[in-house]
């Protein structure tokens, strides 16, 4: 308990922690909020202050073709990595958790340094061995590219609630005559899902909205969208970019409610 | 605990032996460790391995092991791949300081937040950029900085400026975007530090006659120093490779080494030059990652966890 004397001065200094908190948190969010702005107003070109609000940049984006292929190529290919890297990461997870593993440590570190090590080396690195292997740039290619990218995600939530979780709960059904398999479906399984969907909706986003790794993948009309708008952006800045970005800024936002009612955001402070 | 459980299923002869043994589920690994071979390992060492080649040896038979791409680059007779080397770190750098400065208050306040509205909002405010597309975040910097944008246009139409500030096509450009971008790895990797620091620390030292200040410096900065480590070594790995953000923010005026890469597999075609570029920043980042790993297991490993 604080003095009434002491307590004034310490508020202020609170007051002044606060503001620059709150504007710090403005300074990550305002350039999103800015991207809104752009994709409703008329003007040609992207300009400030807006003179009004139109739909027009929806609408071309969504008419559009190399937008729209480009679009649907990438919620076909985030689909598929989601399914993949649920189904890799997810057993791998368990095995690294459940599986006595020798060198354990050395595999988890593993398995997460895609996410450290440069993406876009990544990417290099698969370009040469497609070619040099007569691969070529397959779809197929990309999508286990992006898997790759995907795992350490779905590893490290479906690891996260593992290690929460009261494994006593196993053992009791264990104890009760459950075999292996009986436990593994119907007790451990259930109580990781929630881990593993959230790693899945992770992986989801982190194809559609991967660059670097997909920069050498990609063939002439079939490149991916973030591909797309990055050749668009380098001649041309006006609102059908904006609306583009507004899709990818919805669809994070979905993400972030959905991951906050799956584990709550708090399974990613630690890293 | 692990033990326990391998007691109880498997009887109680030679405990010791049964608890080490890899169990049946240890084979779920099989498929991430074939992807991660065929996927991973492998292909980067092709990378590392045609980097020493003169051409492509599958289609080219008078290629030859040459170290002729890492000559170059050390010769530099054009002049501009040691400056890509130096402008590289050089944005590392500065984007992981100035991150370490935004990030650390954020990440102090957000730990130490009472309200858990508060705190899951806050949250929320930082993941959310975070999972939107590194080229739609690059974007949003373009229209704020650029000639005409956001900051330029408001403050002509105030008067305060002529002409508008040279805020993009060039290193600020490019660091301001960064920072924004890479920012919420440096707050996550510190709220997770931050957040195991007993607070009656802190509150001791205070009572003891040391001010708010005082108190922070001498007793709460200097025990989250691991987590300002593991969060600079992430931000500065992630913004040496980052290739989006320094190619549109930095237009003609700045020059990266991965920016330098995808010209030479783009442009120039030239896979072999491409690959020792590759191999010089692979071995900057994986002596961070090492040292990152290190900390971070030094940080659990002091909580218990490891």
């Amino acid at each position: 308990m604080s003095t009434p004397l002491n307590k004034q001065p310490f508020d202020l200094g609170k007051t002044a922690y606060l503001g620059l908190n709150l504007l710090l948190l403005a300074f990550l969010l305002a350039p999103i909020a800015i991207v809104l702005v752009f994709a409703l107003n008329p003007t040609p070109y992207i300009s400030f202050p807006p003179v009004g609000v139109t739909l027009r940049w929806f609408v071309k984006f969504f008419e559009t073709g190399d937008f729209m292929r480009s679009l649907w190529l990438s919620l076909w290919i985030a689909a598929c990595v989601l399914v993949l890297s649920v189904v890799i990461g997810g057993a791998c997870a368990l095995a690294l958790a459940r599986g006595h593993l020798p060198g354990r440590a050395f595999l988890t570190a593993f398995f997460m340094s895609p996410l450290m090590l440069p993406a876009i080396l990544t990417g290099l690195a698969l370009f040469q061995s497609y070619l040099l292997s007569g691969i070529g740039r397959p779809v197929w290619g990309l999508i286990m590219a992006h898997t790759l990218i995907a795992v350490p995600y779905v590893l490290r939530t479906t690891l996260a609630v593992l290690h929460n979780f009261d494994r006593r709960i196993e053992e009791a059904a264990s104890v009760l005559g459950a075999s292996p398999v009986r436990v593994f479906f119907e007790v451990t399984l259930p109580l990781i899902q929630p881990g593993v969907f959230a790693g899945g909706v992770f992986a989801f986003i982190v194809s559609f909205d991967q660059f670097p790794v997909s920069l050498f993948l990609v063939v002439p009309k079939g490149e991916t969208l973030p591909v797309v708008l990055f050749n668009y952006m380098k001649f041309d800045l006006d609102g059908a970019i904006a609306a583009a970005s507004m899709v990818s800024i919805l669809l994070a936002l979905a993400v972030v409610l959905v991951l906050e009612r799956l584990i709550g955001l708090k399974a990613y402070v630690k890293l | 605990m692990d033990q326990s459980v391998g007691l109880r299923h498997d009887g109680s002869r030679m405990p010791a032996v049964v608890a080490r043994r890899p169990s049946p589920i240890a084979w779920l690994i099989a498929p991430a460790l074939l992807l991660f071979v065929l996927f991973f390992v492998l292909p980067f060492a092709v990378m590392v391995a045609m980097s020493f080649f003169s051409s492509n040896p599958i289609s080219n038979p008078n290629a030859v092991l040459t170290t002729r791409h890492y000559q170059r680059f050390i010769e530099d007779n054009a002049g501009i791949f040691h400056d890509a080397l130096w402008e590289t770190l050089r944005i590392g750098l500065v984007t992981t300081a100035v991150s370490l400065l935004i990030g650390y208050p954020l990440a102090h306040w957000m730990a130490r937040m009472q309200s858990r509205l508060g705190h899951a909002l806050a949250l929320m405010a930082v993941i959310t950029p975070l999972l939107t597309g590194i080229v739609v975040r690059t974007f949003a910097w373009m229209t704020i900085l650029q000639d005409k944008g956001v900051i330029n246009t408001t403050l002509i139409s105030w008067g305060l400026i002529d002409k508008p500030l040279p805020l993009m096509y060039n290193e600020f450009g490019t660091v301001v975007a960064l920072v924004h971008i890479y920012v919420p790895f440096m707050v996550l990797t510190l709220i997770g530090v931050i957040g195991r620091i007993d607070q009656r620390l802190e509150q001791a030292a205070r009572s003891l006659g040391a001010g708010r200040l005082r108190a922070f410096a001498e007793v709460t900065l200097p025990l989250s120093l691991p987590g300002i480590l593991a969060g600079s070594l992430l931000v500065f790995a992630l913004s040496i490779s980052a290739y989006v953000t320094p190619s549109l923010m930095g237009g003609t005026n700045v020059l990266t080494l991965p920016m330098l890469i995808a010209q030479q597999v783009g442009t120039s075609f030239n896979p072999g030059f491409a690959g020792a570029l590759g191999v010089i920043l692979l071995t900057v980042s994986l002596v961070i990652v090492v040292a990152y790993n290190r900390i971070l297991a030094r940080v659990a490993g002091e909580q218990g966890l490891a």
